[in-house]
């Protein structure tokens, strides 16, 4: 991801990292029938899932577009 | 046929390398079929997992060793199996009145709008107090136990329709008379003696 500035790469990165750690919590807890398994899927794996996604939603929201001319 | 729970390890799986892909080799998402590939990497594939995979919690959490998995629950388990057929659960989960693997879940859901996320609810409460707080010894239920839920299935039988029940019908449906009351059917977990009560051991 390198059409979009240093920032935006390095959010682009934080946020996969967080959704593959959420995920692979997930995958973790579905192996285990505890109540304890719910809860790590439901407050780890839910917290790493939301702020991944919200922080891609946010990086291509407010991503700097190389094609626009900067404004005057 | 792979089942819900095979196909949701898939996708996890499916997820996970497709991240990792277009982590390592950024370019991809230069074009705008990579910022399509991006999106669902990045969004729409994860919240399919999330709320999948809180259907296959809630589903799971219905099972009845989920709810035995807790040690406090172990002697209500144990009653399942005793050999007494006065025992109300022990008889109605020996003979598959009720579905052996939901045997928890099947009598004491609340069979009403939204009964189910009322239990779960109550569920979440019980891993807080068993966790971060002291639980009841002996535990006991939140509210008495509602004949509405006895009633969901037993109501309208042939074998329910006895002189007994249709002449208390109406102080059974209005709750005024528990099923279980001594007297009726009062045999229910008694977890306190289950210890000394003789178990059923299953053939299979």
């Amino acid at each position: 991801m390198n059409n979009g500035g240093p920032k935006f790469s390095r959010s682009f990165h934080l946020s996969g990292a967080l959704l593959i750690i959420g995920l692979c919590i997930e995958a973790i807890s579905l192996n285990w029938i505890h109540p304890i398994a719910f809860l790590a899927f439901f407050v780890l794996s839910g917290a790493f899932l939301a702020v991944g996604i919200l922080l891609y939603l946010y990086s291509i929201i407010f991503r700097p577009s190389p094609t626009n001319p900067p404004p005057r | 046929m792979p089942g819900p729970a095979a196909i949701l390890f898939y996708l996890l799986g499916t997820t996970i390398v497709l991240l990792v892909v277009l982590l390592v080799r950024g370019s991809l998402t230069a074009t705008p079929a990579g910022k399509i590939l991006a999106f669902l990497a990045f969004c729409a594939l994860p919240i399919l997992c999330g709320f999948w995979g809180l259907n296959e919690h809630l589903e799971r959490s219905k099972q009845t060793a989920f709810c035995l998995s807790c040690h406090i629950m172990e002697p209500y388990g144990r009653s399942l199996y005793a050999d007494d057929p006065m025992y109300i659960p022990a008889a109605h989960f020996q003979n598959h009145r009720i579905p052996a693997e939901e045997a928890c879940y099947t009598c004491h859901t609340d069979y009403a709008m939204y009964g189910t996320i009322r239990v779960k609810l109550h569920g979440l409460r019980h891993i807080f107090v068993q966790y971060f707080g002291t639980p009841m010894n002996p535990i006991h239920l939140y509210d008495p136990y509602n004949n509405r839920e006895c009633l969901h299935c037993h109501a309208g039988a042939r074998s329910f329709e006895n002189a007994t029940h249709l002449a208390l019908l109406d102080q059974i449906k209005a709750n005024q008379l528990s099923c279980v009351s001594s007297g009726c059917h009062g045999a229910i977990h008694n977890a306190v003696s289950i210890g000394t009560v003789k178990l059923w051991r299953p053939q299979e």
